[in-house]
């Protein structure tokens, strides 16, 4: 799985917006929408927000947990546990990218959210590779993960998976290699 | 280093006066015989905060934000500090009170009064009271033991005695002081004091020299005294740290000692010699504010204290600066935008009090105060008093009103003091519905369902932003604000704006009317020379201001002047929807805090008229309007200040019911909802949550939130209090339907179906319910708001339950339900017929119908005459005769309700098998060949319209017999007619013969329910067109059961074609009428051929009527005729 693909899931994710344009309920194959109302706020996925806001359909209100105080006291637990700490959103990095790259003018301090997620999201990639790095050093059979998104395991978990089959081979190969080696040569 | 004396500053009139710190030290607090309480930021402050607590304030104590004060009234009161919001009352005695003094840790207040008793108050709980009786004269001074087992007072009995507050004993008595026989001729007011934090000391202050005791073995080890002090010591006041002693001489010697080495510190000499009557230490730092029997305060800085702690003072100061700045910004600021500005001016008679006597410079402290006190506030002890009578009637007064004088106290501080009954509270100020105060730089001017309208003025830029919530409505617009645009409005079709008047100006009313058609979308009215515009509001195609000058002033949308009317107060404001005015405006001063509002509306349409004259508009207690308008569907609705949305119920006579209390949505106490919206279907409150505050700011752009509607019922724990409320809310919101059908708006037929059913629903499940709980009583009650078909669900439900006495209850109920129902349409179609009759010529009749007659005497008129045909005015009877004998003819006649009375009544019986019956196929189709479309019998289901109408479209126009016995009100009319006609006799012969028959006769109510229901029927059509007619003619009959025949015979009385005609248009297939003829021709045909042979007779009555006319009542003629020759 790419990121494309694992942004296109986020895509089915709620956000609220406010459209300035008034239709009735529209019946898709994922469930009903709407109504819209002028003013009024309406949930809709991700995808038709920022192709309304594109249009300049609509306003969009950024969601709860994209505010600048619960999003630093995020950080700082983050930095401050061992663990992956429950992030405020399963798709926090791709609604983040989408509603700041899309609607940046509907979310207040736009610039200071960036830098936050951008924190938080450094910090659990450290965490991510240093669990990695233990892992693999200290040759554990498996290993317990909790609150990871979904983003963030597919950021590192092909590659991981895969260099692990690879030292898996290599280890195997380790000990047999000697007489193996020898019917090559 | 010696004290530094700042200058003495006016702080009360003249008078006793008393000064304390706050806890902090950060203000003076003093209080003076103007019944002022004031707060002092420092002695260099200009507008010190005053609270009115009284007529004269004898003193006043302050910790823990509390401040007491002993007041004139005889009784000690609690302020809020800083606020000043009264607290309530901690005790009364009989006469004045002379000392209030908190314990150290503020819980308990010590007061002494001139009834010679002191008591002891918890000041939480005012129930807990100690009084210390002992003393044989007015108390002066009291002083708490900081360890809170002593209590020491002084008297005018000479007497200063310490108390042990456990038991309120008297644990010694000392004959120190001058005896006198009031406070008013005491040398010295005695202020004596205990040391602070040990308590080892008690000093009195006894002529020139201080008295220093021991606590516990109260022996005197010694005086402080000093030559200086030439008259005697008033007052002494420890220093917090308990380490020097300050007094103050009746002649304005101010002197401080050092306990411990007992030397004389300070010695400072009042400007002008007054006595000194309060004294304070700063709780931190050496300064002493004092005040003298003048009014006047005094601040000593730097006493004792050789460092200076003056910047701790100033830093103080300044948190409590912002502090009040803060509290200033916030909701106080806020009601006051509403409710303390110049709107009103209270007249202010506070200063007026002062004793003009003369200027007693060298009078004693204490004769000014007689002084005063026989000036015309006369007090108890001056009962001789001529004034004392008018004294009495407001004490009076005020100890009834005490309760609700208490908060109002902070809106009315500027009245005047000696009134203590019911206060007028300040008019609020007029306002747009959704709109922030006028006073912020950024603003909404208004928040409605079309857009918003944002106000900027700021150093840069005074500008008017104009957003739509649709774009396709109009692109958002940017205005520039040169002329001051105060308020404005927003519709669909126009912006509309005005400013008030300026010097040079003239007030504006501006209209961008941007869906003009033409290229200019823009006009100005100047309104004329010191006329203000207050409010405005935008209609469908209207404009309306409200001015200063309490006219309201029309405009077309395209700015033409129109009506002009005054209106009977100050406008507070107004809305419009699109013919609707809705005003509300002063109808007179509100008191303790109401206001007294007034409401119009008035519709701006074609007929102009009122709807609401004036009446008064409730509001919550204590609370003012904060927002008007109307429901998307066009109901008038207002909020208060409370929260409180109230919305008019039109089915209740115009009255208004509370339907959503948005306080009860609010996480915090200041927090609340700003509404800018209401619609009724769906039900939604749309309003916008503000934490903190009543209304939110601009930016960050505040979103919508969306509130459900609840009406106040009892018990909606349980499920009846939750269906109650369901169902009426129902029937609340839904009300705009019928006010809309009434005045010809389209709506939507689906709704006004949902919303029955849903009705319905609720009722069958109340009733359910209460039949679960056994309370028939109750089921049959919950029955009688139910429809028609409803209430035959109901009577099934009852039966199936074996409740035979509430079944039977339940068709009782329907037969009158139905006798109702026809009622109404029978008048209504009465009034058609007459109506027709009238035009085709039968003028001379038109007095008589117009005064209709009690029904049995039409009849009886009828009859008498039946034979006379000479007279026009017969024909008229004639006419209504030939109506009755139809009906008897068909006696069991099936027209709607009639029929189902028929059926229920036989239903008495056994009502629920015979629907069972009905099922029968042959019975059905017989039913559905040969019913008219009155009586299409079917199940009570919905289903059976599709049925209904199929059989409508081929039945014939012959009535199939039905019961010849109708029972109770119906019987005496029927056997009336069956006497006479021999038609009717065979049916019921016919009848008797074929006892299946009956049976299906019980379907036909439920069919005929649909069809009432359904008004795209053929019989509700017709029935629409005469109704009017029917009711005018036959308003007043009594009998119900005469009324349902006259409705069912005037329909029949309509020729078979006719009836099928109203049935095609029913269906909307008006065909042309030549081709209809054909068709209607071949349908008789048809319809003949169909019919049974008990039917046969009838027929023979029928084919008269088929000749087809143009005239109705020529026609009707014609029928009669024949049914005379037989």
């Amino acid at each position: 799985m790419d990121a494309a693909e694992v942004e296109f899931l986020a895509e089915k994710e709620l956000v609220t917006i406010i459209p300035n344009f008034s239709l009735d309920k529209i019946y898709l194959i994922g469930g009903n929408l709407g109504p819209f109302n002028p003013g009024l706020p309406v949930d809709v996925p991700l995808w038709l927000a920022v192709n309304l806001k594109q249009r300049q359909k609509c306003r969009l209100l950024p969601p709860e947990w994209m505010d600048v105080e619960k999003l630093e006291q995020v950080r700082d637990q983050e930095r401050k546990e061992e663990t992956f700490t429950p992030v405020p959103s399963p798709y926090y990095m791709e609604l983040t990218k989408l509603l700041l790259n899309h609607a940046s003018d509907n979310i207040p301090k736009a610039d200071e959210i960036r830098t936050l997620i951008k924190d938080l999201w450094d910090t659990r990639m450290a965490k991510l590779r240093v669990s990695a790095d233990s892992f693999v050093r200290q040759q554990e059979a498996h290993a317990k993960l909790d609150n990871l998104t979904l983003m963030e395991i597919n950021t590192s978990g092909a590659f991981l998976t895969q260099a692990l089959n690879h030292m898996y081979k290599l280890r195997t190969n380790l000990q047999p290699s000697v007489s193996a080696q020898s019917q090559d040569f | 280093m010696p004290a530094t004396q700042k200058p003495m500053r006016y702080g009360h009139t003249e008078g006793h006066t008393d000064v304390c710190f706050d806890d902090s030290g950060s203000c003076i607090v003093t209080c003076g015989s103007d019944g002022d309480v004031r707060i002092w930021e420092d002695l260099d402050d200009d507008d010190p905060k005053s609270i009115n607590v009284g007529e004269k304030a004898f003193s006043c104590a302050l910790k823990n934000g509390k401040l007491v004060t002993a007041v004139s009234n005889n009784t000690v009161q609690v302020h809020t500090f800083p606020e000043g919001v009264p607290d309530g009352i901690l005790t009364r005695f009989t006469t004045n009170v002379n000392h209030v003094v908190f314990n150290k840790d503020g819980t308990k207040i010590a007061a002494g009064s001139s009834d010679f008793l002191v008591k002891v108050v918890e000041v939480m709980d005012n129930s807990q009271q100690k009084t210390f009786r002992g003393h044989d004269a007015p108390v002066l001074s009291l002083s708490f033991d900081p360890k809170d087992i002593f209590l020491a007072s002084a008297s005018c009995d000479g007497t200063v005695r310490v108390w042990d507050i456990s038991d309120q004993t008297c644990a010694i008595s000392w004959p120190l002081l001058q005896k006198c026989n009031d406070v008013v001729n005491a040398k010295s007011i005695c202020r004596l004091a205990w040391q602070p934090k040990t308590g080892k000391l008690l000093a009195i202050p006894v002529e020139k020299s201080v008295k220093l005791y021991w606590r516990e073995t109260w022996s005197n080890p010694f005086d402080l005294s000093d030559s200086s002090i030439s008259q005697a010591l008033n007052i002494v006041t420890w220093s917090p740290c308990g380490q020097y002693l300050a007094a103050g001489t009746i002649n304005g010697l101010i002197v401080v000692w050092n306990v411990e080495t007992k030397d004389c510190m300070e010695r400072i000499k009042h400007e002008k010699g007054y006595a000194i009557c309060g004294l304070s230490w700063h709780p931190a730092c050496g300064q002493i504010s004092y005040t003298d029997a003048q009014g006047n305060l005094g601040l000593l800085e730097n006493v004792c204290d050789p460092s200076g702690k003056m910047s701790s003072n100033k830093v103080s100061s300044r948190v409590e600066n912002d502090y009040n700045d803060l509290f200033d910004g916030d909701d106080a600021s806020n009601a006051g935008d509403f409710l303390n500005d110049n709107a009103v001016e209270i007249p202010s008679f506070s200063k007026g009090i002062i004793n003009e006597d003369e200027d007693d410079d060298d009078l004693m402290l204490t004769s000014g105060r007689t002084r005063q006190r026989n000036h015309i506030l006369g007090d108890d002890e001056n009962s001789a008093d001529a004034t004392v009578l008018q004294t009495g009637l407001f004490k009076e007064e005020k100890e009834d009103d005490q309760a609700g004088n208490i908060h109002s106290l902070p809106l009315i501080k500027s009245q005047r003091p000696f009134y203590d009954g019911p206060m007028p509270t300040p008019r609020q100020k007029p306002f747009q519905p959704s709109s922030t105060p006028l006073h912020l730089t950024h603003r909404f001017m208004v928040w409605n369902s079309i857009g918003i309208i944002r106000c900027y003025n700021d150093e840069q830029d005074n500008a008017i932003d104009v957003e739509f919530h649709d774009t396709s409505i109009h692109h958002a617009t940017h205005l520039s604000n040169t002329l001051n645009y105060t308020v404005a409005d927003l519709s669909h079709e126009a912006i509309l704006l005005a400013c008030e008047s300026t010097d040079d100006l003239a007030s504006k009313l501006h209209c961008l009317h941007f869906s003009s058609w033409d290229s200019s979308k823009e006009w100005v009215v100047d309104m004329p020379q010191s006329e203000d515009i207050e409010a405005i509001c935008l209609g469908q195609g209207w404009v309306a201001a409200a001015t200063s000058t309490l006219l309201l002033r029309l405009f077309t949308i395209g700015g033409v002047q129109k009506e002009v009317f005054c209106l009977p107060g100050p406008v507070v404001s107004m809305a419009g929807h699109g013919d609707q005015l809705f005003i509300v405006y002063h109808r007179g001063t509100g008191f303790d805090g109401d206001q007294c509002l007034g409401v119009q509306l008035l519709e701006l349409g074609q007929k102009k008229k009122q709807i609401l004259h004036g009446d008064p508009l409730p509001l919550t207690r204590k609370s003012y309007l904060t927002w008007v308008g109307f429901s998307a569907e066009g109901t008038p609705c207002y909020v208060d200040s409370e929260g409180c949305v109230r919305m008019l119920n039109r089915g209740l006579g115009n009255t208004w019911t509370p339907i959503c209390n948005t306080r009860e949505h609010c996480k915090g106490k200041s927090d609340h909802y700003w509404v800018v919206g209401i619609h009724e279907n769906p039900q939604q409150l749309r309003c916008i949550p503000c934490k903190g505050s009543r209304f939110p700011p601009t930016l960050p752009r505040p979103a919508v939130a969306i509130l459900a509607f609840k009406l106040p019922y009892c018990q909606v724990a349980t499920e009846k209090g939750q269906m109650e409320e369901q169902f009426w809310r129902s029937v609340l919101l839904h009300n705009h339907l019928d006010y809309l059908a009434k005045n010809g708006y389209e709506y939507e037929e689906s709704t006004k179906n949902q919303a029955i059913k849903e009705q319905q629903e609720l009722l069958m499940k109340m009733l359910a319910l209460s039949c679960k709980l056994e309370r028939e009583f109750r089921c049959v009650e919950l029955a009688d708001l139910m429809t028609q078909n409803a209430v035959n669900l109901a009577i099934k439900y009852a039966s199936r339950s074996r409740k035979l006495i509430l079944a039977q209850k339940l068709s009782e109920l329907a037969v009158e339900k139905a006798a109702l129902l026809a009622a109404t349409q029978a008048e209504e179609e009465e009034e058609e017929d007459f109506r027709k009759q009238l035009n085709a010529g039968y003028s001379n009749t038109a007095t008589e119908w117009s005064q209709p007659k009690p029904r049995r005497q039409v009849e009886d008129d009828a009859e008498d005459r039946g034979e006379n045909d000479d007279l026009e005015e017969h024909e008229v009877h004639k006419h209504g005769k030939m109506h009755f004998r139809a009906s008897t003819n068909f006696s069991d006649t099936p027209t709607g309700k009639s029929s189902a009375v028929i059926c229920s009544n036989q239903g008495r019986v056994n009502p629920f098998k015979v629907l069972v019956n009905s099922k029968e196929p042959a019975i059905s189709a017989n039913s559905t060949r040969s019913t008219n479309i009155l009586d299409n019998m079917d199940k009570l289901s919905r289903k059976s319209t599709p049925l209904n109408r199929a059989a409508n479209n081929e039945k014939s126009p012959v009535i199939k017999p039905l019961i010849p016995k109708p029972k109770s009100k119906q019987v005496s009319a029927a056997s009336y007619f069956q006497k006479r006609t021999s038609q009717a006799d065979k049916t019921e012969e016919i009848k008797e013969e074929n006892p299946k028959i009956p049976t299906s006769e019980t379907p036909a109510m439920s069919p005929q329910n649909s069809e009432h229901q359904r008004p795209k029927t053929g019989f509700q059509v017709w029935l629409e067109e005469n109704r009017s007619h029917i009711l005018s003619d036959n308003s007043d009959f009594s009998d119900e059961a005469d009324i349902i025949k006259e409705g069912m015979v005037r329909f029949r009385a309509l020729s078979a074609e006719e009836r099928k005609a109203w049935n095609n248009k029913a269906k909307g297939e008006t065909t042309s009428d030549g081709a209809e003829a054909k068709k209607r021709k071949r349908v008789v045909d048809e319809s003949h051929e169909t019919e049974n042979q008990k039917e046969a007779t009838k027929e023979n009555l029928s084919l008269p009527k088929k000749q087809k006319a143009l005239d109705l009542p020529a026609n009707q003629k014609l029928s009669a005729f024949a049914f005379k020759q037989e």
